[in-house]
């Protein structure tokens, strides 16, 4: 349980002028709060975040770089098993992600204008967080796989081929065939039981084009064809990995995903 | 009434268009037998009379209708001269019609002088008359066809573009003041107040302003140069409060080129888009630069962003998925664009070295 007088938040919105009101805001409100850094993008939050650990986030949704959710999830991911999650505020311009869904989840959202009585209302619901001295943490990972959920999906049909350069030829890959897709810096690895080629996409576009019922993400940087999953496995320190049909290779199975694999 | 026209060009089935001259020319073929038996009286017997009107009607539309499609070749036609040629032709035909129809019905061959001297000159002024008032017919029916083509053709066009026109003040209405443009700058004008009311008022002045000229210019069919470059002005300021010194930009507009029409919404959205897909989601922005200059008789219009390049672009060359449906395409512009003044417009987007985009506008320049 961290000292109420020592509290930290780090802010994340790439616009100055609403981040030094915020920061005004908080500091009228809330004068005990100590504001460690405000940063204006998607990666640098990241960054940030792990590096000093703060109490409290107010994460801009939209944000260049990654989005407020991407960046969320990636530190969901990257997080220390046995420390404390910063508890996250999402802000947003307006209601995009139908975000009062969350109400119930272990973090708040505000709507862009925020207002003193809004914030208000946000910072008794994180003081009273706060002191429950809960873990967030299972909290934080449930709320992760309802803001998926919610990203605005594209109404395009489904993808049934996929084309991949390989050399100077054109590969047909059947989705059918596509056992798993995995991210690297620009590409994505399509991984199939007898061949693996790169397409130049980013698993953010591809992930509307796929039938959900079939692709499940596993992982920040993998799409797994559940078809081909043949077990899932806890190790020791509870870290999930799945075994494939046809790949001799495991896949990591992130704890923000975990939830696809208690029993039935 | 101009001298010469064009021959008239029948959009009908060419089956159909003989199927319907036939019909006429044996109705007219019929009335001259019923003239030259019963009024001319100069045979008594009518189905002869009939045969020789058939044949003779027959070889002079073939005549006319052949002499037509070889005069089709030549884009202008007189109509004096065509009628000459008509009056030709008819002679032509009453000689051979007389040949031919007295071989069909077994009659001496000269038969020719026999009629001539039984009808004369009457019979040759009835099927030159007959002809050329047949001829005039057909033309001006043709003309009338043509006409109500032309019209139709025209009438779709208007309406394209209308449509066109109407469609992209919509979706500027909904681009422009989208309900995130509006609650992102309201949300900032919030925070200024309390920060630094001198700025917030002079932003409020920048929303007025840009919510007029946006409103207004929506609901013009045309604008100036000096208006759209103060619609992007103030786009721009409001903006560049938004992301601070993520964005800075520079419009140069010539004096001469000032008072220059345009239709709106055109250079408007591809500055959006420069915004929206090249510098706001660049972690360390840009700069945006529209310059206006002439070429001859074409005026050129760039807008350059140091942005994400292409690559960010190019989801709006295909129709955007519905969740973007607020943005206005490039597609949307090469359309009007094509509507509005033809081949001679055209947009080229090309990568701006080190990184970003150029959009160019090619317009004619009015007269």
């Amino acid at each position: 349980m961290t000292n109420s007088s020592n509290l930290r938040a780090l802010i994340a919105e790439d616009e100055p002028i609403l981040a030094a009101a915020l920061q005004q805001a908080l500091q009228r409100l809330w004068p005990e709060l100590q504001i460690i850094a405000s940063v204006d993008n998607g990666q640098a939050v990241v960054e940030q975040t792990l590096r000093q650990r703060p109490d409290i986030l107010f994460l801009d949704i939209k944000m260049p770089g990654k989005t407020g959710l991407e960046a969320a999830q990636e530190l969901a991911e990257e997080w220390p098993e046995n420390e404390a999650f910063p508890l996250i505020v999402f802000v947003t311009a307006y209601d995009e992600y139908a975000v009062s869904a969350f109400e119930q989840a272990a973090a708040d959202y505000v709507l862009k204008p925020i207002s003193d009585a809004r914030l208000g209302k946000t910072i008794a619901r994180l003081q009273q967080r706060l002191q429950q001295n809960g873990d967030g943490n299972a909290a934080l990972d449930n709320l992760i796989g309802q803001l998926r959920n919610m990203q605005p999906k594209a109404s395009a049909e489904p993808l049934t081929m996929i084309r991949a350069a390989v050399g100077n030829q054109i590969r047909m890959i059947p989705i059918g065939e596509v056992i798993y897709f995995e991210a690297t810096d620009k590409y994505i690895n399509v991984v199939t039981a007898e061949h693996e080629s790169l397409i130049r996409t980013s698993l953010k576009e591809l992930l509307p084009q796929l039938d959900s019922r079939q692709f499940w993400q596993v992982h920040r940087g993998t799409i797994v064809n559940h078809q081909f999953i043949q077990l899932a496995t806890r190790d020791e320190s509870g870290k999930l990995s799945l075994k494939l049909r046809g790949r001799s290779e495991s896949l990591a199975v992130s704890r923000v995903f975990a939830h696809l694999f208690r029993q039935m | 009434m101009k001298p010469t026209t064009s021959l008239p060009q029948n959009d009908q089935p060419l089956a159909r268009r003989l199927l319907r001259s036939l019909l006429v020319n044996i109705g007219i073929d019929v009335i001259c037998a019923v003239i030259v038996t019963y009024v001319m009286r100069i045979n008594d017997l009518f189905w002869t009379n009939l045969v020789f009107s058939l044949c003779i009607g027959m070889l002079a539309l073939l005549f006319i209708q052949t002499g037509r499609y070889l005069f089709q070749r030549k884009a202008t036609l007189h109509k004096v001269h065509f009628l000459a040629f008509t009056m030709v032709a008819s002679g032509l035909a009453l000689f051979l019609g007389i040949q031919l129809a007295s071989w069909m019905l077994g009659l001496a061959v000269d038969n020719f002088s026999m009629y001539m001297n039984l009808g004369g000159l009457g019979l040759v002024i009835l099927t030159v008359s007959v002809c050329i008032g047949a001829t005039l017919f057909f033309w001006n029916l043709s003309t009338l066809a043509e006409l109500r083509n032309q019209a139709a053709t025209e009438k779709a066009r208007s309406v394209g573009i209308e449509k066109q026109a109407l469609q992209a003040q919509l979706q500027m209405l909904q681009a422009q003041i989208e309900p995130h443009m509006l609650f992102n700058t309201l949300a900032t004008l919030q925070s200024l107040i309390a920060l630094d009311p001198p700025r917030a008022q002079q932003m409020l002045d920048q929303l007025i302003h840009f919510l007029r000229a946006s409103l207004s210019s929506s609901r013009i069919e045309q604008t100036t140069l000096a208006q759209e470059f103060a619609l992007m002005e103030a786009y721009l300021e409001l903006m560049s409060l938004r992301m601070g010194n993520r964005l800075s930009f520079d419009l140069r507009l010539p004096a001469a080129l000032r008072g220059t029409v345009i239709a709106p919404m055109l250079l408007q959205p591809l500055v959006e888009n420069a915004i929206k897909h090249g510098l706001e989601p660049k972690i360390e922005g840009g700069r945006i630069e529209v310059v206006a200059s002439r070429q001859g008789q074409l005026l050129l219009l760039d807008v350059s962003d140091t942005g994400l390049g292409l690559t960010a672009w190019s989801s709006l060359q295909q129709p955007p998925p519905a969740s973007h449906a607020s943005h206005i395409g490039l597609s949307n512009i090469h359309e009007r664009l094509q509507a509005l003044y033809g081949a001679q417009a055209s947009l080229t987007l090309k990568p701006k070295l080190p990184h970003g985009v150029v959009a160019q506008l090619q317009l004619p320049i009015p007269p």
